[in-house]
């Protein structure tokens, strides 16, 4: 029994971690946290393939003439280093739509944000402006 | 064999705690602290997992140039984290649902570290002989990475210079000759 729990227990754990990044995305209204949610929701997913390719009693798969051993799944561990660095590349274009916005709107939060384009689009339609013409430039 | 698991469920438990402190935080220095403290502590459950080459990235490119970039950014963005107003409950309860079904669903997924486990079965062996013979490189990482995969990380460079070119045209400065339409409008009080 125990062992069998210990055995799904980091299944478990991930499957939590993932469920806060997720939340930290969903729910929260400041951006910058949100991109926190996607690096924690990004590492948990890694953690799960890395799971995926431990055996037990192996060892790290670099071959070894001079004791006969089992090595772990090597699969997983490139296909985690290649979503490491694109990880990396998405927290750093995010980073700079962060940083865009606050010199547009002066703010990183969303409620803000809706609350500025909100009084805009009624600005525009109280002196007569077409509105379309605000998306367009 | 059970130490192992011991080790890799304690780590965890950590990262779980330090994810719930990330939930509480609403303060930017600590959140981008927190991030990086559970990149490490995500290093540490590679190395136990048998994973080198992945805790190695993810220590220098996880929690090194992650915080790095979260540091700069932070310079340039409000230092608190404001309350929202509307509220969490319906994202709360959507995840939860979710990470329930989840964990109802482990119970299918092997356990862990068994040999006979359907991932070990497929293409693994072949890859792990091949290093040998094939390629002649030690690490079956890198052999697997660099030439059985190469296109993957080819991708992967693609996607990195599209993430690179993106940030520079997102950040960069104005032409100061044409009129500039878009000051930073002012900051309205939020039951505005």
């Amino acid at each position: 029994m125990i062992s069998s729990t210990i055995g799904i227990w980091n299944y478990w754990i991930v499957f939590c971690l993932m469920m806060i990044g997720l939340f930290l995305v969903i729910g929260r209204k400041n951006f910058l946290k949100k991109i926190v949610g996607l690096t924690i929701f990004q590492t948990s997913v890694f953690l799960l393939y890395i799971t995926f390719g431990k055996i037990k009693g192996g060892t790290p798969p670099i071959l070894n003439e001079t004791i006969d051993s089992i090595y772990s799944n090597p699969l997983p561990h490139v296909l985690i280093l290649t979503a490491i660095v694109v990880g990396v590349a998405t927290t750093a274009l995010g980073l700079s739509l962060v940083l865009r916005i606050n010199t547009e709107y002066g703010s990183i939060e969303e409620d803000d944000i809706s609350a500025q384009d909100l009084v805009d689009y009624h600005d525009d339609i109280e002196t007569g402006k077409s509105v379309d013409l605000k998306f367009k430039q | 064999m059970i130490s192992e698991l011991l080790i890799n469920a304690f780590l965890v438990t950590i990262m779980l705690s330090i994810a719930i402190a990330l939930i509480k935080t609403r303060t930017v220095i600590f959140t981008v602290i927190l991030t990086s403290a559970y990149s490490l502590v995500a290093a540490l459950m590679f190395i136990t997992l048998d994973a080198v080459d992945v805790a190695f990235t993810e220590a220098s490119v996880g929690a090194g140039i992650s915080t790095i970039l979260f540091l700069a950014a932070m310079a340039y963005l409000p230092k608190k984290e404001e309350e929202s107003i509307s509220s969490e409950f319906i994202p709360a309860l959507s995840c939860i649902i979710l990470g329930g079904i989840l964990i109802w669903c482990s119970y299918d997924l092997p356990e862990i570290g068994q040999v006979t486990a359907p991932i070990h079965q497929h293409i693994a062996p072949e890859y792990i002989r091949g290093s040998k013979e094939d390629i002649g490189i030690p690490n079956i990482v890198t052999s697997v990475l660099a030439s059985y995969r190469g296109y993957d990380t080819f991708g992967e460079t693609i996607v990195v210079f599209t993430a690179g070119v993106a940030v520079l045209a997102l950040l960069q400065k104005k032409d100061p000759t044409k009129k500039n339409k878009s000051q930073p409008k002012q900051k309205i009080r939020k039951n505005a």
